[in-house]
């Protein structure tokens, strides 16, 4: 049985019929086209597919497309224009946040979160907003200066 | 691949960049880079496998009639279906297919494709395979007994290394000897017996492997995620017996490996697949199965060490039976029980050694390259050893390592006599990052402390090729069989390019993990990229040089060795405004291109004759030093420990790409950490895996993360790479736990003799009464 939903990723929005059991991940990812989230364990204990829901970090393999019906839906796609980079993007990249870069949308969407809810986070709320993110190239160190660098421009320009 | 201009760029000055920006960051940070898991094909299938349902068993019948029969399946395939060949690294003891027996729970007796996953999934159980069952030989110490039942029956057969020493399940022995160490043993003032074992751990990667194969005519495609392309090709070929010009491995953007996607896996059970449904087969692994399934993991080790020494702190012996688990195949780990024997003696000065290295089958996930292999374990009880030498002669732990670390001139385990080195020089700076006279002052809390170890890896020297070509506009394109595993090591070749070219990074692309277009070379892995294709890439450069400089000369009227290359130009010296532009000489249409190998340096000679098994690594070519310092604190009621300030001091020769080599420790460090404290496949009585997957399987999170600082010691090296760099990326895991290892037993008053050293084992190691089992 295929259940009729509209999905709005990244502003655009996408008419689709689903499994009920399909996960938003695989959805974004197949139906719509949308590769950037990645899947690391299907078991929401990487981070690698984390889209945010309506402005809320969610692991996408472990949602349903049929909950995310009428949504906004987010994905590292949608963080900037392609072209001209997001700051934390930018700062992802000048400061050692990426290797392999696996990992680097779900972080990406988790930094956002973050920075969205707590413009003025310490190193340990930084830690803990990407604690369920998981790095195994980085040790983390570039991203977490990343998000701290990003969140001091921004308190810096008031 | 797109290119982003660098901070640091804009300057005219050919010196190296101080931040430099990879080349495939912005299609990684914006998502439109594509992994291999990434590719649609029209018309593709899926693929899963069937795997062995006993670890140890004789294959008595396969019957895939009913997995033929699913709807939606397209072919199941078998032994049957593939040429009957076996293959290896060093011992070709393993087939695509489990043909007579199967000898680990990843072994793969049947592969199929379908429409969908599901319905692959379906179908690979649906295989009916008749068994008879073996029992389980997970005991790798106790395979070598001489009653033990062999388990590759066939194993003299084998083809294999003639310098390999095999005996049945002993896949491998070798001993490496100096003087006469039990003489030397009888005569120390003081001797110590210590015995560590260390449990098996993974690579883990957070992208799962996958590949995608696609036939076209009679030659076959293959994406991959692999660390090794040019390995995987030699692999489809060999096995599917074609020549390697028909087969063609590409890797898209590859997310991590650590080893773990090194040597020829599963590409040619995909092509298979592909060959007879003739549409693009497709497997992605569960994360389950990217534990399961790679014959790749860093091997349990059984770890006995003895020194002798003075009371003034001269090592005049050291004796050593290591014991690894190589698993049910070899896969490319024949080398390791020479490497572990090494890394039994460590870069100290030792009088007389008689270390004996075993690497034993068993009925395990086979072990291969993860990150510094054998290094991190033997490293960990070498180090501890040391500490507990040092107490026994009532020794700063720190002063023994000071007294015996080798310094230019010193002589390796057997007879290297080393150029200058920098191990005593990591050593004060790790000490001096992490405080050590702070902690020698007892300003710690008693539940804190300062534990150090020192460590060492080679480079590995060997043949790499690369071209540089000029394009019209005056960019250039870097052609290199090199792989990118996320270190950044293949997009930090345009630095040493550039230089050479009077250009800047930024106007390179680079052409990579393609095998039909870059030259052959040994993959990432090895931490030898930028030593050895950084060579390649080198010399093409200096051939483009030359013919910029030729064709210079010629338009501006002047002789080469008055002209210069920067700014993009070809100028005459000290009157830069006459001169012509790199793009106005690559625009005429004539092809400027260079290609490169360069060549392979040579290790200092050693001598091996008293050795045993060698396989030529007696003696560490360009040796990377290593020391790490740890403060810990130690929960005394519940054993959990905490890691607090780190410190790594390397001498990894001239750092070419600042913010890379960086990286590499940070990551290696909190691999270190996890492996030190939480990172452990554990297994049932037969060896199956009780914790695939990454909720018990532990790895450090950002939260975990201790402070980490770094000191590069930069110094001349002898046979050293490019701009006199040397490996940087599998140094920072060798001596971690080491160093976490000996902070807790200060603490506790008890060194940890099992690795991981878990909250559980800490506490039972510090609640068991001295010389009880803990």
């Amino acid at each position: 049985m295929a259940v009729d939903i509209t999905l709005s990723v990244n502003g655009v929005p996408y008419p689709l019929t689903v499994d009920p059991h399909a996960s938003l991940l695989h959805t974004v990812r197949g139906d719509v086209g949308l590769t950037g989230s990645k899947e690391g364990c299907d078991d929401s204990e990487c981070g690698a597919c984390m889209m945010l829901v309506d402005g809320r970090p969610v692991n996408s393999c472990s949602y349903l497309a049929v909950q995310a019906d009428g949504s906004d839906v987010t994905t590292v796609e949608g963080l900037s224009d392609g072209e001209t980079l997001a700051p934390l993007q930018e700062a992802f990249l000048t400061r050692g946040g990426v290797q392999c870069g696996f990992c680097t949308p779900g972080m990406l969407v988790s930094a956002t979160a973050l920075l969205d809810r707590s413009p003025d986070p310490s190193e340990d709320e930084i830690r803990t907003a990407v604690s369920g993110n998981l790095c195994r190239c980085t040790g983390y160190d570039g991203i977490v200066k990343a998000i701290a660098a990003v969140a001091a421009e921004r308190a810096a320009q008031g | 691949m797109s290119v982003i201009d660098t901070p640091a760029q804009g300057s005219s000055t050919p010196e190296r960049p101080r931040a430099f920006i990879r080349p495939d960051g912005k299609e990684k940070v914006t998502g439109l880079g594509r992994y291999t898991a990434d590719l649609t094909f029209t018309g593709q299938l899926h693929a899963a496998f069937r795997y062995a349902d006993h670890p140890h068993a004789r294959i008595v019948s396969i019957d895939t009639s009913r997995a033929r029969a699913l709807p939606g399946v397209f072919a199941v395939v078998t032994h049957e279906d593939v040429p009957d060949v076996r293959y290896g690294g060093m011992t070709q003891d393993r087939r695509l297919f489990a043909k007579e027996k199967v000898l680990w729970e990843g072994d793969v007796v049947a592969g199929v494709a379908a429409r969908t996953v599901e319905i692959a999934r379906e179908a690979a159980a649906l295989v009916e395979v008749e068994y008879e069952v073996l029992p389980a030989q997970p005991d790798y110490v106790a395979n070598m007994a001489p009653d033990a039942p062999v388990l590759h029956e066939g194993w003299a057969e084998y083809g294999a290394d003639e310098n390999l020493v095999r005996d049945g399940n002993v896949m491998s022995r070798y001993v490496i000897a100096k003087g006469d160490a039990d003489a030397a043993m009888a005569g120390a003032d003081v001797v110590v017996k210590s015995h560590y074992v260390s449990d098996a751990s993974q690579g883990v990667p957070i992208e799962p492997r996958a590949l995608v194969a696609q036939w076209t005519g009679d030659s076959v495609t293959v994406w991959s995620s692999t660390q090794v392309p040019f390995a995987a090709r030699s692999g489809v070929a060999h096995t599917l017996q074609i020549p390697e010009s028909k087969v063609r491995i590409v890797v898209p953007l590859l997310g991590g490996g650590f080893g773990s996607k090194c040597d020829f896996h599963f590409e040619a059970h995909v092509a298979i697949l592909a060959k007879v449904t003739r549409r693009p087969v497709r497997l992605v692994f569960t994360r389950k199965e990217e534990f399961v399934a790679p014959d790749h993991r860093r091997e349990g080790m059984d770890i006995e060490l003895e020194t002798g020494v003075t009371r003034e702190g001269r090592i005049v012996a050291r004796r050593g039976r290591l014991v690894l688990d190589k698993g049910a195949y070899t896969g490319e780990g024949g080398f390791f029980a020479q490497m572990a024997a090494m890394h039994a003696c460590g870069p100290y000065k030792l009088d007389s050694v008689r270390v004996e290295a075993f690497l034993n089958y068993s009925t395990n996930q086979p072990s291969s390259s993860i990150r510094a292999p054998t290094a991190p374990q033997a490293c960990w009880a070498l180090e501890q050893h040391l500490d507990e030498v040092a107490a026994a002669i009532g020794m700063d732990p720190v002063e023994l390592r000071r007294r015996t670390l080798v310094a230019e001139g010193d002589e390796g385990p057997a007879g290297q006599v080393f150029e200058k080195i920098g191990a005593k020089e990591t050593l004060e700076a790790a000490l001096e990052l992490i405080g050590y006279d702070a902690y020698l002052r007892g300003e710690l809390p008693d539940d804190e402390a300062v534990g150090v170890a020192c460590g060492w890896w080679p480079c590995f020297g060997v043949p790499s090729g690369a071209y540089v070509k000029l394009n019209g506009d005056g960019t250039a394109t870097i052609v290199t069989g090199a792989q990118e595993n996320g270190s950044g090591s293949v997009m930090g070749l345009p630095i040493l390019a550039a230089e050479i070219l009077g250009m800047s990074p930024s106007d390179f692309s680079i052409n990579y993990q393609d095998t039909d277009a870059g030259p052959w070379d040994m993959g990432s892995s090895g931490s030898q990229t930028t030593f050895n294709n950084g060579r390649a890439v080198v010399e093409a450069a200096q051939q483009v040089r030359a013919k910029l400089l030729a064709m210079g000369a010629e338009k501006l009227e002047a002789d080469v060795a008055d002209l210069e290359l920067a700014d993009g130009t070809v100028r005459v010296k000290g009157a830069p405004e006459t001169s012509v532009t790199i793009a106005d000489l690559a625009g005429t249409g004539e092809p400027i291109l260079g290609k490169g190998s360069g060549e392979v340096p040579e290790a200092a000679p050693s001598d091996a004759s008293a050795c045993v098994g060698s396989l030529g690594m007696e003696s560490f070519l360009a040796p990377q030093l290593i020391t790490h310092a740890a403060r810990v604190k130690v929960d005394r009621d519940t054993g959990v420990v905490r890691v607090l300030d780190f410190a790594a001091a390397h001498d990894s020769g001239v750092i070419v790409n600042k913010v890379g080599a960086d990286g590499q420790v940070y990551g290696g460090v909190m691999m270190g950490i996890g492996q030190a404290l939480t990172e452990a496949t554990w297994t049932d009585e037969e060896g199956r895996q009780k914790n695939p997957g990454l909720l018990d399987y532990k790895l450090q999170t950002a939260s975990d993360g201790p402070r980490i600082q770094i000191r590069w010691i930069e110094i001349e090296t002898a046979n050293a790479g490019p701009k006199g760099s040397k490996g940087v990326g599998e140094p920072p895991s060798v001596p971690t736990s080491g160093a976490v290892g000996n902070a807790i037993a200060k603490v506790i008053g008890r060194h940890v003799d099992r690795l991981p050293m878990t909250a559980e084992r800490v506490w039972l190691a510090a609640n068991s009464p001295a010389g009880e089992d803990q």
